[in-house]
């Protein structure tokens, strides 16, 4: 299965293509497409560059990446591992 | 630069063209047009500028893909002129175009060289600087940072001991005691201001107040019966007041003044620094309100020149000065009935008379 | 310091104006992010793996304790309470939003910092040595020079749309403290033969995918034609560099490829057409700009402090800090002061507002106002009188900036990584954190002695592992993270690239690893050799065998 990513325009945060074609911030919330849809999505999402930038699919096992990128993905979805961001809330994260 | 929104005809080479054949085109033709691949590509703008660099007095064109955001990038380099695309719109290219009122790197028809302005009018450019660093600074604050001995300024202050006197001086009193303050004896004064002047200096704890004035022979001759400021009232304050004091600051390049905007219309858009010929003048009360003036003086609980309560706003030598009616500015009792508004002290061009 | 006239303040301020038109366009849809991307770059915004990264530039490291507390506010205010400062001696904030940037970038303008060409293809911020005015080699200061080739190269008509990133780095010394070989133009300051000041030029050094030494173009160039002889480099570069091949496009490939020799030939060419009396600097903007870097006023004070000296005896751990962390001031009775952004396990590179608050005090109180980054990625107090400096360390040690460990084993330039980074391949952050832990012990990190380990996220090289005695790069092995290690770089005046000592590594194995190769060093070294010239003397093979013995011997 495959998921659409990209980073938010406004804030640069990771975004993923949600139900109803919402961005959502968390991987869980988004949408599983299979091939067909993906490429629906990938189109959907670069007609929208005023949310999406740069968007592409990833592949995932359930909601954990799992293509060549995995490790990567698996960053860009839960955050850096180590460092001071850790022990900081963001100031403008929504909720 | 010029904007066209046709296509141009002319001889058309890509800026990936090499650079000697670019010269050749531009030797064999008065006019070019470089068609940018990429808006990325930068080598457009070093193709014009070897053009130019050469002598080359063509028109040079650029077309093909280019931002708005690079109009004055292609300009600088020596561009005359941008082909549009079709259905471009103008208004963001001119926009980006002016975006910077200046450069660190020479252009092609265009001085905005920082290095020029820099150096040409330094004058300008102090005033410019110390107003944008120090004009929203509390006086005293703006005073203190003026008179810090680290930027080896040899200041002076000028004073009336006029009506609103006694804020600056306090003022200065505060930060340096010892500054030289500069009094025109004009020899025309009213008796009140020279008391007045004797016990503010004493109660403030000024110790380097001078009496300048005027010279003997030049009265003599001009003004034996002290009545020029009768028929000729420019030139007795030039006898008494604006030579006298260019002798007097000669060698000081800061002179520090308690003028303020509100005091006359030709104040009104007094800054806290102004700069001509390598003397800085600060005006350090210059955007006080007369509330102000009046707020600190009886705050601080300073004495007060004799003649304002008798309606005397503004004090100057005793044949010219009346007091003042409701309504009328501060400085309306000076040459009143004459266009005459200011003495001269501060205008421009103080050389010693010898 | 220099300090900004209404011009240098008039441009920082149009070009937020600028950057914010720019972004109004991009939210508009008047620009494509293709087309947003360049110009963005060219204000310091890089798109990251998690949020915008700003890098606001640091010109040649040089700052003052309002701008490292207005640094401070930037990352409280807008960020998440940090900053992180790079080998390029900018400091880098890895969250804030688009929209608060023109806010950011006028906060730092009030206090003449900007974040212009710190990204992009246009010429970069110019490094120095962080001990200019500070060490007794020093031919000259090169700072001022370093403010002249900053404002020459600052939103340039000509050369802001290169094949690629452009580097500049200036040294006053023969001694090369700023790596001016590994950049893509190094400048050594020399006495001319009228005994003005000129300049040694290199040209074509780099790091990355196809890491190259710079060699020298120009023996001796005049500093009058400095800026025309730069303007000829650049000139030769934006035409005749690749632009078909991110990879091929730094002017180290151009170099490489038509060979130094015609390289020159085509600069000189360039130079001999072009209108010199645009780019000759004007005597008074010179002596201008000197005026700003005259020493501060030093006290007159004897060599030695018995204040200092006693406080080294009662103190071992002072004592300690001051072997590794205090350097020799040409003015008698002062020091500068290495500020460790190295703790023990920590990330490299990284400040906290708290303590850039700090530094920012200690700097205002102890150091005539001035701070410096460095190439190493630490902090440095260039002007401490010597009986200060134990009140100074108090003070660090408080705050977590005190490990006494600068340029020894433990001192790691690392990148971001793959933590932050969308470029790596592998975390670097994890296993600079390994590696310190496994060198911990202050005994150990003093017998070794200076050692410079660099590590990579990926082949980019911002880690600068290329140059470091001992490197370390992040490789994608099937999506698994493995480290290659390289052994006998240097990033000075013998500049050498690392040679790669054998197959990569899984990331649990790299720090002992490196730990054997050390002892391995502490084995085999002549009395008094430092690490790096036993690899030059006996080369990388009894290293390689140390790294991987204990594999080998599991094979």
């Amino acid at each position: 299965m495959k998921l659409l990513t990209a980073n938010r325009l406004n804030d640069g945060r990771v975004i993923y293509l949600g139900e109803a074609d919402h961005a959502v911030e968390t991987i869980d919330a988004a949408r599983p497409l299979d091939d067909a849809a993906a490429d629906a999505a990938l189109a959907q999402a670069q007609s929208r560059p005023a949310v999406f930038v740069n968007p592409y699919l990833i592949e995932v096992e359930g909601r954990a990446p799992s293509g060549r990128d995995r490790l990567k993905e698996r960053i860009r979805s839960a955050g850096p591992t180590v460092g001071h961001s850790l022990d900081f809330p963001a100031r403008n994260e929504t909720a | 630069m010029q904007l066209l929104e046709q296509v141009q005809d002319g001889v058309r080479l890509s800026v990936s063209t090499p650079e000697e054949n670019i010269r050749a085109a531009a030797a064999a033709n008065d006019s070019l047009i470089l068609e940018f691949e990429a808006f990325r590509d930068g080598r457009g703008f070093s193709l014009a500028a070897v053009l130019r660099g050469q002598g080359y007095r063509g028109r040079l064109i650029a077309a093909g893909k280019v931002l708005p955001d690079q109009a004055r990038h292609l300009r600088r380099c020596g561009f005359d002129a941008v082909e549009l695309s079709p259905g471009a719109d103008p208004a963001p290219w001119r926009r980006m175009d002016q975006v910077f009122s200046a450069a660190y790197q020479a252009a092609s028809g265009d001085d905005r060289l920082v290095w020029r302005q820099r150096h040409t009018n330094p004058d300008a450019a102090l005033a410019a600087r110390l107003n944008a660093r120090w004009g929203q600074a509390d006086a005293e604050d703006l005073l203190r940072a003026i008179l810090d001995p680290a930027l080896g300024r040899k200041a002076a202050a000028i004073s009336s001991f006029g009506a609103e006197a006694a804020v600056l001086l306090h003022l200065i009193s505060r930060v340096r005691p010892d500054l030289p303050v500069v009094f025109l004896e004009t020899g025309q004064h009213f008796f009140q201001t020279l008391a007045y002047r004797r016990e503010l200096t004493e109660r403030l704890g000024l110790t380097d107040v001078r009496d300048i004035k005027p010279e003997a022979a030049a009265l003599s001759q001009a003004d034996p019966r002290g009545d020029l400021w009768r028929s000729a009232p420019d030139a007795c304050c030039a006898i008494r007041k604006v030579q006298p004091l260019a002798q007097a600051l000669a060698g000081f390049d800061t002179r520090i003044t308690g003028r303020k905007r509100y005091q006359n219309s030709h104040r009104a858009a007094l800054e806290p620094f102004e700069a001509a010929d390598g003397v800085l003048t600060v005006n350090p009360l210059a955007a006080w309100s007369a509330d102000q003036i009046e707020t600190w003086l009886r705050d601080h609980q300073l004495p007060r020149h004799p003649l304002v309560e008798q309606g005397y706003p503004s004090i100057g030598c005793w044949p010219c000065t009346r007091a003042v009616e409701t309504g009328e500015d501060a400085r309306d009792g000076r040459w009143a009935g004459q266009e005459k508004t200011e003495c001269g002290i501060h205008e421009r061009a103080l050389v010693p008379a010898c | 310091m220099y300090r900004y006239d209404e011009f240098d303040a008039a441009l920082v301020r149009e070009r937020i104006k600028e950057f914010s038109d720019q972004v109004d366009r991009r939210s508009s849809g008047a620009l494509t992010e293709d087309e947003f991307k360049p110009l963005r770059l060219m204000n310091g915004v890089y798109l990251q793996l998690h949020a915008y990264m700003l890098r606001v530039a640091v010109p040649y490291g040089v700052m003052n304790s309002c701008q490292m507390r207005r640094l401070a506010h930037v990352a409280r205010t807008y960020d998440k309470g940090y900053g992180h400062f790079t080998t390029r001696t900018n400091i880098q904030f890895n969250w804030p939003a688009l929209q608060d940037l023109p806010a950011v970038l006028s906060d730092l303008a009030e206090v003449e910092m900007h974040a212009i060409q710190t990204s992009g293809n246009c010429i970069r911020n110019v490094t120095t040595d962080v001990f200019a005015g500070v060490a007794a080699d020093e031919i000259e200061d090169p700072r001022p020079w370093c403010e002249i080739v900053r404002q020459w190269s600052t939103i340039h008509p000509e050369f802001s749309f290169l094949p690629r990133k452009f580097k500049i780095a200036i040294v006053g010394a023969p001694k090369d403290r700023a790596a001016i070989r590994t950049h893509d133009v190094g400048l050594q300051i020399v006495r001319g033969e009228d005994g003005q000041t000129a300049f040694r030029v290199f040209v074509g050094g780099g790091q990355g995918r196809l890491p190259h030494i710079a060699q020298e173009i120009a023996p001796a160039v005049r500093g009058q034609s400095l800026l025309a002889y730069l303007t000829a480099i650049l000139r030769a570069y934006n035409l005749l560099g690749r632009r078909d091949n991110i990879h091929k496009a730094r002017i180290k490939i151009l170099v490489a490829a038509i060979g130094i020799d015609a390289f020159r030939d085509e600069v000189e060419r360039q130079f001999a057409i072009l209108r010199h009396e645009d780019l000759r600097i004007p005597d008074e903007e010179l002596a201008r700009i000197q005026a700003y870097f005259t020493p501060p006023p030093f006290n007159d004070l004897p060599a030695t402090s018995p204040a200092y000296d006693a406080a080294r005896r009662l103190n071992p751990e002072f004592a300690r800090f001051t072997r590794s962390n205090l350097r020799e001031h040409k003015q008698a009775g002062y020091g500068a002061v290495i500020v460790s952004l190295k703790p023990i396990g920590g990330v490299p590179g990284d400040i906290t507002a708290a303590q850039m608050d700090v530094v920012a005090d200690l700097a205002a109180r102890f150091s005539f106002d001035e701070v410096r980054a460095s190439y190493e990625q630490n902090l440095v107090l260039p002007h401490v009188r010597l009986e200060d400096v134990h009140a100074v360390w108090s003070r660090l040690r408080e705050a977590g900036l005190a490990t006494a460990n600068a340029d020894l084993a433990t001192d790691i330039i690392a990148c971001p990584g793959l933590d932050y980074c969308s470029l790596a391949n592998a975390r670097s952050i994890p296993v600079a954190q390994a590696l310190s832990r496994q060198l911990a012990d202050a005994a150990l990190l003093e017998k070794l002695g200076p050692v410079r380990i660099n590590i990579s996220g990926c082949i980019n090289a911002c880690g600068h592992h290329h140059v470091g005695h001992i490197g370390v790069l992040g490789v994608d092995r099937k999506g698994e993270e493995y480290y290659q290690i390289t052994v006998g770089g240097s990033p000075d005046e013998q500049a050498a690239l690392g040679e790669i000592v054998g197959r990569s590594l899984p990331a649990e194995e790299v720090a002992p690893a490196i730990a054997r190769a050390l002892d391995r060093y502490l084995e085999i070294r002549n009395d008094g050799e430092l690490f790096i010239d036993t690899v030059r003397r006996l080369g990388a093979d009894p290293f390689r065998t140390a790294i991987y013995e204990l594999t080998d011997a599991a094979a």
